[in-house]
């Protein structure tokens, strides 16, 4: 265990780290509203009576749910340019992998949540002369997501960490631009502990702050 | 123009199963290691897990503190970088020869039994307190209380908990591809070079994947159905 750590090298390139973070951030606010609002259209589908809409929104998200992400990015950024003549860059490759694969795990999150609403809600919307849609949107939604609000900040976490799988298609995240570092100063043990600790101090507060919202929520009349 | 370009394309668009078929041996290679890293990984995962579990769950401050510490830390970052660390640096840290599969080995057991120590905690702490006090009326000590009364109740409820992180492990052992294990996805990518046909060949193995995952999905859902049926909760 003689090893002697040395984090300046790692200051030293700050720069290029900062780079990375900033391709992080990107692709983590771009796949997670993407995923997560995408997610609640698939899931009110996966909840429609039409087969029309319940079809396609359950083979959606089976497909999705049932293969890797790594190979849905790959698939995206090798294979998907040949069938449709579309030029794909590593960023759409991963934007479209992960907000896709996020879609079909929220669209389960929201489909749990409306169907845990009681029958009397539906009832009493449309005793008042409400449609099934304003009675989803201004009765059940607002209920159903606030009751799977956790599983959703989990989700969120989840694709902070998926972030990550893009810098196999070479996108310029943490992790990419720690590998360029490594390569570089030969010193990989920093690099990536460097990584290591940089996504603990985000996702650790988020956690946390997701065990309060649980207790609060359990306690809030529910 | 746009003609143009669309027949540029259109010579490789033709589907050709062909040259996936004659190397199918190579990506069967690729699913068997794909396998091997996944029931490994369980095999130590599960009893890892177990192990933090149970330490963080202790009265023993201390105990309990690094265990949380342990899980949490594995739970918040992200599965590559481990992955990373345990191929890259370890190796310059303690001079060990470290190969592909044993680096994979590691990160996943260990990240595995992060969220394994978790569901082995919801499981413990869902069983009713008169349990544990009944075990210690007849006689029992912590350990055999454990072992013949909390543990057998507990572990049937978290079974559907278990299955669904072990697929979760199945599809995250595709990161291996990235340190050169030679597992489906490695198989993927080299037979997609060698071939000059990565459609069909990603397609063909996302296929495979999402067949073995789709399978041992429906297996929990089944599993889940019949424990529900039983009168067991399920701990999430």
């Amino acid at each position: 265990m003689g090893y002697d750590w040395d984090f300046a090298t790692i200051l030293q390139n700050w720069p290029v780290l900062w780079v990375g973070l900033k391709g992080t951030i990107v692709i983590f606010l771009v796949t997670v509203t993407l995923g997560l609002s995408g997610g609640l259209v698939v899931g009110m589908g996966r909840y429609s009576h039409l087969k029309l809409f319940r079809w396609p929104a359950s083979t959606f998200v089976e497909v999705f749910r049932n293969t890797p992400v790594l190979v849905q990015i790959i698939w995206f950024y090798f294979a998907f340019p040949l069938l449709t003549g579309i030029e794909v860059d590593p960023f759409l490759a991963a934007v479209l992998g992960i907000s896709l694969n996020t879609m079909a795990f929220s669209a389960e999150i929201y489909r749990a949540g409306i169907q845990s609403i009681e029958r009397s809600q539906w009832e009493a919307g449309k005793a008042i002369g409400m449609t099934y849609a304003q009675t989803m949107r201004r009765i059940i939604l607002p209920v159903a997501i606030k009751r799977v609000l956790p599983a959703l900040t989990n989700r969120g976490i989840e694709v902070f960490k998926m972030s990550t799988l893009a810098s196999v298609v070479a996108y310029v995240e943490t992790l990419n631009q720690a590998k360029l570092i490594a390569d570089l100063n030969f010193n990989p043990i920093e690099s990536y502990t460097a990584v290591a600790l940089i996504f603990f101090a985000v996702l650790y507060p988020v956690v946390q702050a997701t065990y309060v919202l649980e207790r609060m929520l359990r306690k809030s009349d529910m | 123009m746009i003609r143009l370009f669309r027949c540029g394309v259109c010579a490789s668009m033709e589907w050709n199963f062909l040259a996936v078929l004659s190397d199918a041996d190579m990506l069967l290679l690729g699913l068997l290691n794909t396998l091997k890293v996944t029931a490994v990984a369980l095999a130590f995962g599960i009893p890892l897990g177990l192990l933090l579990a149970l330490s963080r769950l202790s009265t023993l401050r201390p105990l309990s503190a690094v265990a949380a510490f342990i899980i949490e830390f594995f739970r918040t970052t992200p599965p590559l970088v481990q992955l990373f660390w345990f191929f890259f640096a370890l190796p310059i840290l303690i001079d060990v020869s470290m190969t592909p599969f044993i680096a994979a080995i590691v990160t996943f057991s260990i990240q595995s039994s992060a969220f394994f120590a978790e569901v082995f905690r919801g499981g413990i702490l869902s069983i009713d307190k008169g349990q544990w006090e009944g075990a210690k009326a007849i006689g029992m000590n912590y350990r055999q209380s454990l072992q013949r009364v909390i543990l057998p109740q507990a572990v049937k409820r978290m079974i559907p908990a278990f299955m669904e992180r072990a697929i979760e492990l199945l599809k995250t052992t595709t990161l291996v591809s990235t340190v050169a294990y030679t597992d489906l996805m490695y198989q993927a990518n080299d037979l997609a070079q060698k071939t000059f046909r990565p459609l069909e060949v990603y397609t063909v193995v996302a296929v495979i994947y999402f067949l073995l995952i789709f399978v041992f999905s429906q297996l929990s859902i089944a599993v889940e159905h019949r424990l529900a049926r039983s009168g067991e909760s399920t701990v999430r």
